[in-house]
């Protein structure tokens, strides 16, 4: 599985291109409204939801798709009320376990599955349901901005050697705020996590000389520092963050809103082109539409530090994991359902779901490539 | 016999001092138990009671919002499970190390495995479980796993309860039974058993809270779902309120937080009617025993 | 009982009616039914651990393998990279650079669980104390209700509480009353230093003191319960005080089952997984510097990592927690000999005063 390496220098370089080529693809279909459509061109794709027989469905894994499976779950089984389809958060390893082991029809994962875990385990898939993207946050109490970082100041951070919020690197990057002298409490998940993951990855992107270029994973060893705090799940990270003057926190986009509730502020991350960027709606589908033709057929990909003009740097696919081979066609052809009736624009991928949790819908190409997956379910 | 406060005091100053240091201790002990058991309570009452709604008992759960119909069933279900196994078991074991266990090799066996089985984390208990039964004998996530693996977890706990209970039962009620003709069995139970009562029932109590209060190894072995408990026995996962507490708590939106601070209410007040009716029905069965005070 | 030979006063007799023999046989048969369902019923326990064990090992047989002896001193935790290259030892397939050493992990176990024991042993017994004589029976009834409810307080509930409320307000207001009045000498220095923000050592051993307190304290007080009132009585008409009355009459009288208890008390501390993964810090490969530190034990570990260990394809994350298990379970039964080994020398096991 070459791809879901570090990638090379080709791939940022075609990264880059297809990032710029995307931003113009994008402008140009933000003109399409006025043009007549383009002649030759296929009608684009629309997402087929077959009926299903009656069956009763299980789902678990990420903590982070929980809400979301929660929104559509109701909303798909009254619209098929043949098919009872519960749901549970309980860690995307355990989901991705689940899903192997058969225990339950369909596991949802913040990351994809790991080379090893394909090969043993090759008739599980991995399908991108929807983009979720992470924050950094931070207890500063009277500071409104938002705070410009990168990952060698967070790495610094994570590795102690920068340990007051006005120390002059982070000073030098925000010229004109006035910031704290508060200690910098670092905090990182307890418990092994995507989040870690994309945190992790995004550090070893950005600056690999002080982080280790490979040091990424839903667990990292955390450097023994003075002033950490480890918290169990996104939940943990908000309210201990809430708690802690001084702390620096990675969150899953979900818990924006209760992080600002509790008093924390978010920062800019500079992206791989060396743009600071805010984490909104537009700077993650540009980010996402970088890398849409990129992405494998099997859904396969990081999308952290790309070279995205104007992208936010730490985006990622959520995706379901599960088995080709189901116990009987009637329990795919249900599973098949969901899914296609999750990832369509229509139904599960519209506004009405995924703005209530702060994910971004899949571009269509991956819709497509997603819902070629889907079909091989049997 | 009531108990009240000693009023004299000795005279010596030294053991005047000591008695005076055991009562301050005494109740700076109390203090440091009570303390934080009542800010616990508290916080979960208080937290729990702005947002209450009677319809949670009767509503079925939708994960991060609606009820917790099947959840407060669930606990209900494996609650009563683990108290058949595990009550049927722990008890006759503690009676057994108690009244019929001759020392040796094969009890210190016992005694240790007991022990050590106290000592497991329920998170390994859960998963192994999950290895060897949900998915090594495709039972799948369901009520069988769960009751085995809660039940090994709570044993010891009632059988070590049972066993010091029983010990602590004065020889001359024994040999009194004796006296008076009774079959030792007939002794064992009318006798033995009912003056040791109040011991055992604590560990029984102990354990069934141990139970309730668990959600790891519930996880790996029951698995979850947001509709009710079924009568079969594999297959079917089954819901319980230790997973909303913390599922709920880790959500990022205030109805999910709703959910979860029910749930926690919910189960404090399950374990402290449990404690109530327990003793009301212990003191019944107490009335003419003499063995307190 | 106990090889007793029951002397049969109605068996004598000839006239009796069927249904009255029936009851008289049953009577006779009663005691060995107790005895075999006791017998039967013992088999749970010890088949329960020898399946945990089984399964345990045959899951953590290639971590023994790849882990060997250094297991047990080494203080690396690096699950490698799952998502990179794999490396072949001793025939088994692991993550490049993964590496595992439990050291600090079972250092965590036992200082905890050694802080918990001198934290609730004592507090147990005095609240048992408390509730059995020091209190009126309108007062003493429900407090005792109260420390039975934090036995059935969720953990996830007491871990809250204790990585949001308790940790922050000893880490500002109790821990550096101690910390900062300790010289910098050698042993005593353990007592000083940062005292962090909250999680750590001291924290959790606290933590799990309080949730052993109920398993302990209500057992001795239904045992002091049991203490006939006539020794103490008598004690107390020869002028003792209350509390020599405790420590020369009551407390002789249950030590065997207080004792117990305490063990079972050590057995849940050991085993907490995760209430003490929320207030320790979670820090792996580090043994904590002071009593404050932050760090981790094997039970915490196994919750917070076997999500992500399901993540590593090879499996050898996996097999590694299922090795750290089966360490935790070798430690609990050496701590557990070496008390059945004190309380022997000490004669506490021996019968207790009422049953000679």
């Amino acid at each position: 599985m070459k791809s879901i390496r570090r990638p090379s220098l080709r791939t940022i370089s075609t990264l880059a291109l297809v990032g710029s080529v995307a931003l113009v693809g994008l402008s140009s279909v933000a003109g399409a409204g006025s043009r007549p459509a383009a002649k030759k061109k296929p009608a684009p794709f629309t997402v087929k939801v077959e009926t299903p027989p009656a069956a009763s469905l299980s789902e678990t894994g990420s903590t982070l798709l929980y809400p979301l499976w929660n929104l559509w779950a109701p909303d798909y089984q009254s619209q098929f009320p043949k098919v009872t389809l519960s749901t549970a958060g309980t860690g995307s390893g355990t989901g991705i376990a689940d899903a192997a082991s058969g225990t339950v029809s369909i596991g949802s994962s913040d990351a994809y599955l790991s080379p090893t875990t394909l090969s043993s385990n090759p008739t599980l898939l991995n399908i991108p349901l929807a983009i979720s993207y992470q924050v950094i946050m931070y207890n500063l109490p009277g500071l409104t901005a938002h705070l410009k970082l990168n990952g060698t100041i967070l790495t610094r951070i994570y590795l102690g050697k920068i340990t007051s919020w006005n120390d002059p690197q982070i000073t030098a990057l925000n010229p004109g705020v006035k910031i704290p002298s508060l200690p910098i409490v670092a905090l990182h998940r307890a418990d092994g996590s995507g989040d870690t993951f994309l945190f992790s990855q995004y550090l070893a992107r950005q600056d690999g000389s002080e982080w280790g270029v490979g040091n990424y994973g839903t667990t990292v060893t955390w450097p023994a520092i003075k002033n950490q705090l480890a918290e169990q799940g996104n939940g943990g990270m908000v309210s201990g963050c809430a708690a802690t003057p001084g702390c620096v926190a990675y969150v899953g986009v979900s818990y924006l809103t209760q992080g600002l509730g509790d008093g924390l502020g978010y920062g800019q991350l500079r992206n791989g082109n060396g743009q600071y960027v805010m984490p909104t709606a537009q700077a993650v589908a540009l980010e996402a539409s970088g890398y849409t033709k990129i992405t494998p057929a099997n859904g396969t990909i990081s999308m952290i530090n790309g070279r995205v003009k104007g992208g936010y740097p730490i985006i990622n696919y959520e995706y379901a994991i599960v088995n080709t081979k189901q116990s009987s066609s009637s329990t795919a052809k249900a599973i098949r359902s969901v899914l296609e009736w999750a990832i369509s624009p229509k139904f599960g991928n519209g506004h009405q779901y995924l703005s209530q949790v702060r994910f971004q819908p899949l571009p269509l190409k991956v819709v497509e490539q997603s819902y070629k997956q889907i079909q091989k379910i049997k | 016999m009531a108990q009240v406060l000693p009023t004299g005091l000795p005279s010596t100053r030294g053991r005047r001092a000591r008695a005076v240091a055991f009562r301050v201790l005494m109740l700076g002990a109390l203090a440091f138990v009570v303390g934080p058991a009542l800010w616990l309570v508290v916080g979960v009452v208080g937290r729990a009671l702005p947002g209450w709604r009677w319809n949670v008992l009767t509503t079925l759960s939708q994960g991060t919002s609606g009820g917790l119909a099947n959840a407060v069933v669930g606990t209900l279900v494996l609650m009563a499970g683990v108290l058949i196994l595990a009550g049927t078991t722990g008890v006759l074991t503690g009676i057994y190390l108690s009244e019929f266990a001759q020392g040796g090799r094969g009890v210190t066996v016992v005694r240790v495995a007991i022990d050590v089985l106290a000592g497991f984390p329920s998170i390994v208990l859960g998963y192994v479980g999950y290895v060897a039964l949900c998915v090594g004998l495709g039972w799948g996530f369901s009520l069988l796993p769960a009751l085995m693996i809660l039940s090994f977890m709570v044993v010891p706990y009632i059988a070590k309860a049972t066993e010091a209970a029983l010990h602590q039962v004065p020889t001359s009620y024994r040999e009194g039974a004796e006296a008076l003709g009774m079959p030792g069995g007939h002794a064992l139970r009318r006798v033995v058993v009912r003056t040791a009562l109040p011991g055992i029932v604590t560990g029984l109590l102990i354990a069934l809270s141990i139970a309730g209060g668990e959600t790891a190894p519930l996880l790996y072995t029951a698995g979850v779902t947001n509709n009710l408990p079924t009568w079969s026995l594999l297959h079917h996962p089954i819901a319980y309120l230790t997973y909303y507490v913390w599922t709920d708590w880790n959500q990022p939106t205030a109805a999910a937080h709703v959910v979860s601070y029910d749930a926690s209410l919910i189960l404090v007040v399950m374990v402290l009617a449990m404690l109530v009716v327990a003793r009301l029905i212990v003191s019944r069965t107490q009335r003419h025993a003499e063995s307190a005070t | 009982m106990r090889q007793r030979a029951s002397i049969d006063v109605i068996g004598a007799r000839r006239d009796e009616s069927s249904s009255r023999r029936l009851r008289r046989v049953w009577a006779q048969r009663e005691e060995s039914l107790w005895r075999v369902g006791g017998r039967v019923a013992t088999l749970v326990p010890v088949g329960a651990l020898v399946f945990l064990v089984a399964v345990l090992a045959v899951k953590a047989w290639p971590a023994v393998k790849v882990n060997g002896g250094s297991f047990l001193t080494s203080t690396a935790w690096l699950p490698g990279n799952t998502y990179g290259g794999v490396e072949h030892v001793h025939g088994v397939t692991i993550p490049a650079g993964a590496r595992y050493g439990a050291w600090p992990l079972i250092a965590g176990t036992l200082q905890t669980s050694a802080i918990a024991l001198v934290f609730a042993v004592p507090v147990s017994i005095l609240t048992a104390f408390a509730l059995t004589e020091g209190l009126p029976g309108w007062i003493a009834r429900p407090v005792g209700f109260v420390v039975e409810v934090v036995a059935g307080i969720p953990s996830v509930i007491i871990g809250l509480w204790g990585v949001l409320v308790l940790g922050p307000f000893l880490a500002r207001h109790v821990y550096p009353l101690v910390a900062n009045r300790i010289p910098d000498v050698p042993v005593l220095k353990y007592l000083g230093g940062s005292v962090g923000y909250g999680e750590g050592l001291l924290t959790s051993g606290l933590v799990l003191g309080l949730m052993i307190v109920p398993i302990i304290a209500s057992t001795t007080r239904d045992l002091f319960l049991q203490v006939p009132a006539l020794p103490k009585e008598g004690a107390r008409a020869l002028g003792m005080t209350d509390a020599e009355v405790a420590r020369r009459v009551t407390l002789p009288w249950v030590r065997s089952g207080v004792i117990g208890a305490a063990v079972l008390g050590l057995g849940r501390a050991l085993g907490e997984t995760i209430a003490v993964a929320m207030v320790s810090g979670s820090v792996l490969g580090v043994v904590s510097p002071n009593l404050y530190g932050t760090m981790t034990t094997i039970a915490a570990t196994i919750v917070s990592q076997l999500d992500s260990a399901a993540t590593d394809g090879t499996g050898f994350a996996v097999a590694t927690l299922a090795e750290a298990g089966l360490l935790l379970a070798g430690i609990s039964i050496v701590v557990n000999l070496a008390a059945r080994a004190i309380v022997h020398r000490s004669g506490a096991l021996g019968a207790p005063v009422g049953r000679a």
